[in-house]
């Protein structure tokens, strides 16, 4: 057992090696043994995918690596970051050694022979790879073909397919890494809103609160072994960080549209409050200026009314009690103001007068 | 191999010509020529590769010096890429190029060239989605982890969009254009065998806009044909029958497809011919449609005919029959469409009569039964009556082989010295030549009578010999030589007559060696009529058939 985790640990240092410049010293027999390697941890997932004490030491091993915080900044993320991702190690490493410039020609030479070798070949192990690699050609220039010709984003941004996959991938990964230690997903995602554009980061975490329930791709469970949590551990996670953040929040809320927002604060009724806090907050920056007769702010980044009302509009199109809990607010508030039922005076009248017939 | 490099040049410029077109412009009408070509150019592809692997890099630029040209514009049209065994066929071909020491700069370049173009191929691809990219970097997902996913979400947000079209009409919210279905089918052509891509096959075919004209392409229907008739895709039946009930090509395909089988392959016995026709869906779609039915009796009807009544042909028609009827039966018990839509030119009555399984009828009543055929068939081919010639009626006669057995059977087991009814010598003449004149018929079966007089005898007695029989089936009157129909109806008996004497299988090889090999086929005719419980019996006396039995 120990001395197949050192196994694990090697052969992931072997991986990163690939992608770098390193490579350059490597000769044919080298490489040959690299694949060699990576067959046999191969192997290794397909033997003891069932076997439950041998697998959950692995990924352990492998999780630990989420946990590598150094002093200057984060670590990038491990390349064999799961169990699952054993099953397709061989297929990583030779990825990385054809796209990498710095492999010598003779070594190239070598691995063209080994993962290609040609139709007819009786070896069963070299055939799946050679057709798992074109195979996988295929299937990005399929993605490639479908999406320019007869893809349409689909306005309703859940149902996108590219931010479905983000979305799933997301949670995949979270759950993953929560599992490993509490504090994974947080960090992880922080780092995300670090790296990425911010903007379409905020999407995907709002495709992923949105994910239907029951996730197609429950491949623990595929594997028989019971995973003690709910594939919806990494929305609780999302949710979790989403609320410790408020900065986050805020861009969160004031970023998306309106329809979006409201599907997601439906869906997860802990998000409501905050969302609600924050439209009354923007609410109260408005004044009303008597000559044009319109609800105005003062700063350049106050919320326009257009936008508020819209806004509240779709927050009351959605079903109760979602519906029920912000149209009382909205009357707890105009109450306060001293419900006036004149236009001009508290916006939370004006807002119940536009809404009108629909409340 | 000597004629494949002599092609080659040749195919070469054609393809490189091709190549040139596709990649300038991306119209409807390129899209339409790369579909229908891409079968070709993998083949071509395949060639290439055979030749190249035998030659060095450098003879390879002598000989083709625009090769890297024609091998980078393949790898940059996706529709290539994306169909069946050709990324994996150029692959093969980049990797001939590939020197393992390059002697001077040149050789250099063509290495790292090749090497670039293979690593576009798996690798980093100018088809990658940007924006999602840096996302999985962070996230620790490499492209392999990410597209198959991709594929897979695409594939069901489309089928979910031609099924809403379908259900909601004009009051979709995501109405598809009838454009985007024909334009969407035409993209699906190269990408039909990659893996999860039948649930956008299936809702395809199934789709029904509300278009009086066929919306999807006939590229589509023709490429989902051939990917089914060479099992790259599976498929249910329902939308197998969507495919051949919209586009008759396809039908027409696969029957030839069946009928090539039948008759190229040597080794064809029962259960591999019930195989072909149970794989092929034929008889269940035939069940569920008459109008495949009427063009699968068609296209066996004309075979007949151009073949002069094959024996390779006829089993199929036999199997084809069996098999319907028995997905008709289980179907439900009565019959959707009545029995003249599937036989609009047969007696009613008489269809009736030869659709029961003999095994359904007590063996006491076959007699009856026969001599009801009979009589009906006589009477409409003697009567030129209202329902087609002699052969509209041998041809509806001969869908339901295990009547003509049967009848050869029970005239072998009648008593020695009784005459045979002539009912039944009727029925055999005719079933093996629908042809003959009314006189000649009746020599026929004088002719057989006296044949049936030796054998009935020779069928009780407990020793028999090849001699005897050889004697019994050789005579005949006046020591002319028979017609070659009387022959064959003769050869007929002795079959049925080494399977069922009880003496018959210790002799059988011997008779059959010293007979012609032409009894050969007549077994698995024979065979296909009795389905079930007695294959058993007839596998054991002929175990020494390796080709035409199981």
């Amino acid at each position: 057992m120990d001395s197949l985790l050192e196994q694990l640990d090697r052969f992931s240092e072997v991986l990163a090696v690939s992608r770098t410049t390193h490579v350059s010293t490597w000769d044919p027999a080298t490489v040959r043994r690299a694949l060699q390697w990576a067959g046999y941890l191969r192997h290794i997932h397909r033997r003891f995918g069932r076997h439950a004490r041998i697998r959950k030491a692995l990924e352990q091993r492998l999780q630990n690596q989420w946990k590598q915080e150094g002093d200057s900044g984060p670590a990038p993320a491990p390349d064999l970051a799961n169990f699952q991702a054993l099953g397709h190690c061989d297929q990583l490493l030779s990825l990385r050694l054809l796209a990498n410039p710095a492999l010598g020609d003779a070594s190239f030479h070598c691995l063209l022979q080994q993962l290609f070798p040609g139709p007819g070949v009786p070896d069963a192990e070299e055939e799946a790879l050679q057709g798992s690699l074109a195979r996988f050609a295929s299937c990005r220039a399929a993605a490639h073909m479908l999406r320019f010709h007869a893809y349409s984003e689909n306005p309703v941004l859940q149902k996108d397919s590219v931010m479905k996959t983000q979305a799933e991938l997301l949670l995949r990964r979270l759950h993953e890494v929560g599992e490993a230690e509490a504090e994974g997903p947080g960090r992880l995602l922080s780092r995300l809103w670090e790296r990425l554009p911010q903007d379409n980061f905020l999407k995907v975490v709002a495709a992923a609160l949105l994910l239907p329930q029951a996730s197609p791709r429950l491949q623990e469970e595929e594997l028989g072994v019971g995973s003690p949590k709910t594939p919806g551990d990494g929305r609780q996670e999302l949710l979790r960080w989403l609320l410790g953040k408020s900065d986050i929040v805020v861009a969160f809320c004031r970023n998306l549209p309106a329809e979006l927002l409201t599907s997601v604060v439906g869906r997860h009724p802990e998000l409501s409050p905050v969302y609600l806090g924050l439209l009354t907050n923007w609410g109260r920056q408005l004044h009303y200026d008597l000559p044009k007769g319109l609800w105005i702010g003062t700063e350049p980044q106050d919320v326009p009314w257009e936008e508020l009302f819209s806004r509240f509009q779709s927050l009351c199109q959605a079903p109760p009690p979602l519906k029920d809990e912000v149209l009382t607010a909205l009357k707890s508030y105009k109450a306060q103001d001293g419900d006036f039922e004149v236009p001009g005076l508290s916006i939370w009248t004006d807002l119940l007068l536009a809404l009108g017939s629909r409340v | 191999m000597a004629e494949d490099s002599a092609g080659l040049p040749s195919n070469y410029q054609f393809w490189m010509q091709k190549l040139s077109v596709w990649t300038q412009a991306s119209t409807l009408e390129t899209q339409r020529d790369i579909c229908l070509h891409l079968p070709q150019f993998q083949e071509f592809l395949r060639r290439m590769y055979e030749t190249l692997k035998e030659m060095d890099s450098n003879a390879i630029i002598e000989r083709f010096p625009t090769i890297c040209q024609l091998l980078a514009k393949s790898c940059w049209s996706p529709f290539i890429l994306a169909y069946d065994e050709s990324p994996k066929i150029l692959i093969w071909c980049l990797c001939c190029l590939i020197k393992k020491d390059p002697q001077n700069s040149r050789e250099s370049k063509l290495n790292s060239w090749t090497r670039r173009l293979l690593s576009h191929i798996v690798s980093t691809s100018r088809f990658d989605i940007k924006e999602v990219g840096l996302f999985n970097q962070v996230l620790g997902y490499a492209p392999t982890d990410y597209y198959p996913g991709l594929l897979k979400n695409m594939v069901l947000s489309l089928v979910s969009e031609l099924r809403e079209n379908h259900l909601n009409g004009f009051s979709s919210q995501r109405r598809m254009s009838p454009e985007r279905v024909r334009s969407l089918s035409r993209i699906c052509v190269p990408l039909l065998t990659l893996p999860d891509f039948e649930p956008l096959v299936e809702a395809l075919l199934t789709y029904h806009g509300h278009e009086p004209q066929e919306v999807l392409c006939p590229e589509f229907f023709d490429a989902v044909n051939e990917a089914f008739l060479l099992k790259k895709i599976s498929l249910p039946t329902s939308a197998i029958l969507c495919l051949w009930l919209r586009h008759l090509p396809s039908l027409e395909n696969t029957m030839l497809h069946l009928l090539e089988k039948l008759i190229s392959s040597e080794r064809n016995s029962l259960r591999r011919i019930k195989c072909f026709m149970k794989d092929s869906l034929l008889p269940e779609a035939a069940a569920c449609h008459p109008a495949i039915f009427r063009v699968v009796d068609e296209i066996f009807r004309s075979a007949l005919l151009e073949t002069d009544g094959a024996p390779e042909v006829l089993a199929g028609l036999q199997v084809f029959t069996r098999c319907f009827v028995e997905a008709l039966e289980k179907e439900n018990k009565q019959l959707k469409f009545a029995l003249k839509t599937y036989f609009p030119y047969a007696s009613p009555a008489l269809v009736m009569v030869l659709l029961q399984h003999p095994k359904d009828i007590p063996q006491g009543l076959w007699h009856q039964s026969l001599k009801h055929i009979s009589e009906m068939l006589k009477e409409i081919v003697e009567d030129h009556g209202s329902y087609g010639g002699p052969f509209e009626s041998w041809f509806l006669f001969v869908h339901f082989g295990g009547w003509a057995d049967i009848t050869a059977e029970q005239l072998l087991m009648s008593e020695a010295e009784a005459e045979p009814p002539e009912a039944l010598l009727w029925l055999l003449a005719f079933s093996c030549s629908p042809g003959a004149g009314h006189q000649q018929r009746a020599r026929t079966m004088v002719e057989v009578k006296t044949v049936l007089g030796c054998l009935t005898k020779l069928f009780r007695s407990p020793a028999l010999s090849a001699r005897d029989l050889q004697a019994a089936a050789g005579e005949n009157l006046g020591g002319d030589p028979r017609p070659p129909a009387c022959q064959q109806l003769v050869r007929r008996l002795l079959l049925h007559f080494l399977l069922w004497a009880p003496g018959g299988h210790t002799i059988a090889r011997e008779v059959i060696t010293l007979e012609q090999a032409s009894l050969n086929f007549m077994v698995a005719v024979t065979v296909c009529s009795y389905f079930g419980a007695q294959e058993n019996k007839i596998c054991y006396c002929f175990h020494f058939f390796p080709y035409y039995l199981p």
